[in-house]
């Protein structure tokens, strides 16, 4: 693309090297830039901007539950953007991880209530019942896309809603507390993940997707298995002459991610929310899938993300205290979404400003 | 149950398959020429809020309608050059366009919560037809966007898309951008075109929400009703008649829940409510499974350019 002022041209040229930590600084910019779009729109309605972010910043990073409050809120963003990010290296999109979060929390639920065993084992059944709820709710839309051809984007996405409405249907219906009277919630489960503090709401779980983002980095670093899903997702027709099988890979990718998101449902149960109910998930399925893929399923960049993103939500606190409704963070989040996606752009491409006789037109093809 | 009130469920499953109906060709179009609008839902809202926000500054319904049909198509064409001309990844911009939607719709409208809509649409009686005893008031006596939504809008979409040399053009650009644009096909102003205009279809989806259907403002006011438009694409295999058809489906077992819930047969909402979600999905699998195992039915198969970037200089 190139557009001619008088005699020069500005030409929009793709880098053949992006160097990643210009890419994450100008991300940023573009976030800031709409951080202060954000910040005049306020301004504008006559809000008081600077003291608005002084209470932002006070009631999420100023104190001790502020704080905590944040990361257990960026625990089950950050295991589902994990979940998001390993089918995405093969340019896989999960957007099922909101359900299959639901179901890996429904299963770790049954599993939580109905089982009499020690907290330590107990903690242990229901993470694999949670792994392996996730990854049944995966199964149909990974046979789809591996065997069938069925984009996966739509299929994983449509069963979110069956998801919630059954966890709607047994927190309300077969598992309702009938003795506690809490109205649209189960019993709460038999073993919780401990807490880092006293008297603190941080729990320990919250370590679990810095451990598996270290582990996916080195496995996608140096293990034969992450190469070929990289592989694929570089090209996956050279893959399959490699001798890749291509469909044993799908299948693996997506059931894993579907595990990983539903040990994401079964870390929220059993560390943060205590019971089952229908409302379980703050959206954190969406907000992982949005920060896995902006870091461009890069697990260091994730984490990062994924701590931000946190922080966005929790800010909707203060937010509210100036008679801005919840729903405007929504928006902000939008908003940010897309200064850093704009910011992604800018940073593959240059602007090039030249005499245009230097570019005949053979040659806009730039170099081999 | 009577025959009357299966005809009311199938009048009711007629105007729910309406918001369906509208933003799905928006989508149409838009995947028609190569762009993924995952917006739907946002969209949806916008126009739904916006249209509140007319007809309580006095508006008829016709202006209102309007109104929520361009505020969507300004959102619509805001995603567009992001996509289109910045090139930002449609997945992430489009769920951008979900949030903002959401959000601000949600904003906006919290201020018209339990307060209903003044002017809304009149029903328009076809003479005669509506006097068929049972089938007439169900079929014919609806308000005019319904008739447009069933019968206009199929038909254009159609006729636009497979009977004129600039519909060619169009699905050329979704199907083989490089291709198009070395025919002198301007690719970037018929992908900002039609995605613009994809949206405003699904702004008026949400104002005919507002304008008749529940023309009361509630918080979420699509209620995934934007998800379905997007996964009924996929069923119709990109065919705005089919795409009619399947909304005007997706209305009856919406309307079927109400019904069954109606008769307390004891079935849970919860099980009622995931149902049309599930049959979507077989809709979308089934055909998939069926080609795969030599049955020769339609082709299935995406826009050949869908969520791809065009970059003239990377062909």
């Amino acid at each position: 693309m190139s557009v001619a002022v008088g005699s020069r041209s500005i030409r929009l040229e793709r880098r053949l090297h992006v160097d990643p930590r210009r890419s994450a600084l100008i991300r940023v910019i573009g976030l800031l830039a709409s951080l202060v779009v954000v910040a005049l729109l306020l301004a504008i309605t006559g809000r008081d901007v600077p003291v608005l972010a002084g209470e932002i910043l006070d009631t999420t990073l100023g104190t001790s539950f502020g704080l905590q409050s944040t990361a257990v809120l960026a625990t089950p963003i950050l295991l589902d953007a994990i979940a998001v990010a390993i089918p995405l290296r093969m340019r896989l999109w999960n957007i099922g991880v909101e359900g299959q979060f639901y179901v890996g929390a429904l299963a770790a639920a049954g599993v939580g209530i109905y089982v009499d065993a020690p907290g330590p084992i107990l903690l242990v059944l229901m993470a694999l019942a949670g792994a392996l709820g996730g990854a049944l709710w995966i199964l149909v839309p990974a046979l789809a896309r591996a065997f069938w051809n069925v984009n996966e984007i739509i299929t994983t996405l449509l069963l979110n809603f069956v998801a919630i409405q059954w966890v709607t249907w047994f927190s309300i219906g077969p598992w309702r507390d009938k003795e506690a009277e809490v109205v649209s919630a189960t019993p709460e489960v038999g073993a919780r993940l401990p807490v880092l503090i006293e008297n603190g709401i941080l729990h320990i779980g919250f370590f679990l997707p810095l451990i598996l983002a270290a582990a996916f980095f080195v496995v996608f670093r140096s293990w034969r298995w992450g190469y070929e899903v990289d592989m694929i997702g570089g090209n996956p027709r050279a893959a399959e002459f490699a001798g890749v099988d291509v469909r044993r890979r799908i299948m693996s990718v997506m059931l894993l991610s579907g595990a990983l998101a539903g040990i994401s449902g079964m870390v929220h149960l059993s560390g943060a929310s205590g019971r089952l109910q229908g409302t379980i998930s703050n959206q954190y399925g969406l907000s992982g899938f949005i920060v896995a893929a902006l870091a461009g399923a890069s697990f260091v960049a994730l984490i990062a993300g994924g701590l931000f993103i946190a922080l966005l939500l929790a800010s909707g606190v203060a937010l509210q205290g100036v008679g801005l409704s919840v729903y405007i963070v929504l928006a902000v989040y939008g908003l940010a979404l897309i200064g850093i996606g704009v910011g992604e752009m800018a940073s593959r491409y240059r602007l090039t400003i030249g005499d245009r006789r230097e570019h005949p037109v053979g040659s806009e093809r730039g170099p081999p | 149950m009577s025959i009357e009130d299966l005809f009311a469920a199938i009048r009711t499953a007629i105007d729910a398959g309406v918001v369906i109906a509208f933003a799905g060709s928006g989508e149409l179009l838009a995947e028609r020429v190569g762009v993924l609008n995952l917006g739907q839902e946002g969209l949806i809202g916008i126009g739904a809020v916006t249209a509140v926000l007319a007809a309580d500054a006095g508006a008829g319904p016709w202006v209102a309608f309007v109104v929520g049909m361009a505020a969507a198509g300004l959102m619509g064409f805001l995603f567009a050059v992001s996509v289109v001309v910045i090139r930002t990844n449609q997945v992430l911009t489009g769920l951008a366009v979900v949030l903002t939607g959401v959000g601000l719709s949600n904003q906006i409208g919290n201020g018209f919560q339990g307060s209903p809509v003044m002017h809304t649409f009149e029903t328009l009686r076809i003479p005669f037809l509506a006097d068929i005893p049972q089938l007439g008031p169900a079929l014919f006596n609806h308000s005019p966007p319904v008739y447009l939504c069933y019968i206009a809008l199929p038909v254009v979409v159609w006729f636009l898309l497979f009977r004129t040399r600039h519909g060619m053009n169009l699905r050329a650009v979704g199907q083989d951008p490089a291709a198009a644009d070395a025919a002198g096909i301007n690719v970037t102003g018929i992908r900002l075109a039609y995605t613009t205009i994809g949206s405003a279809l699904s702004g008026a989806g949400g104002a005919f929400l507002m304008l008749d259907l529940t023309p009361v403002w509630s918080v979420n006011v699509a209620r995934s009703r934007g998800w379905v438009a997007l996964a009924l694409v996929i069923f119709a295999a990109w065919r705005p008649a089919l795409l009619v058809v399947g909304a005007f489906l997706f209305g009856a077992l919406d309307s079927l829940n109400f019904l069954i819930q109606r008769l307390n047969l004891g079935i849970p909402s919860s099980l009622l409510k995931m149902m049309p979600y599930i049959v979507t999905l077989a809709l979308i699998i089934v055909p998939a499974v069926l080609t795969r195992f030599g049955f020769k039915g339609r082709s299935t198969v995406a826009p050949g350019a869908l969520a791809q970037p065009y970059f003239r200089e990377e062909r």
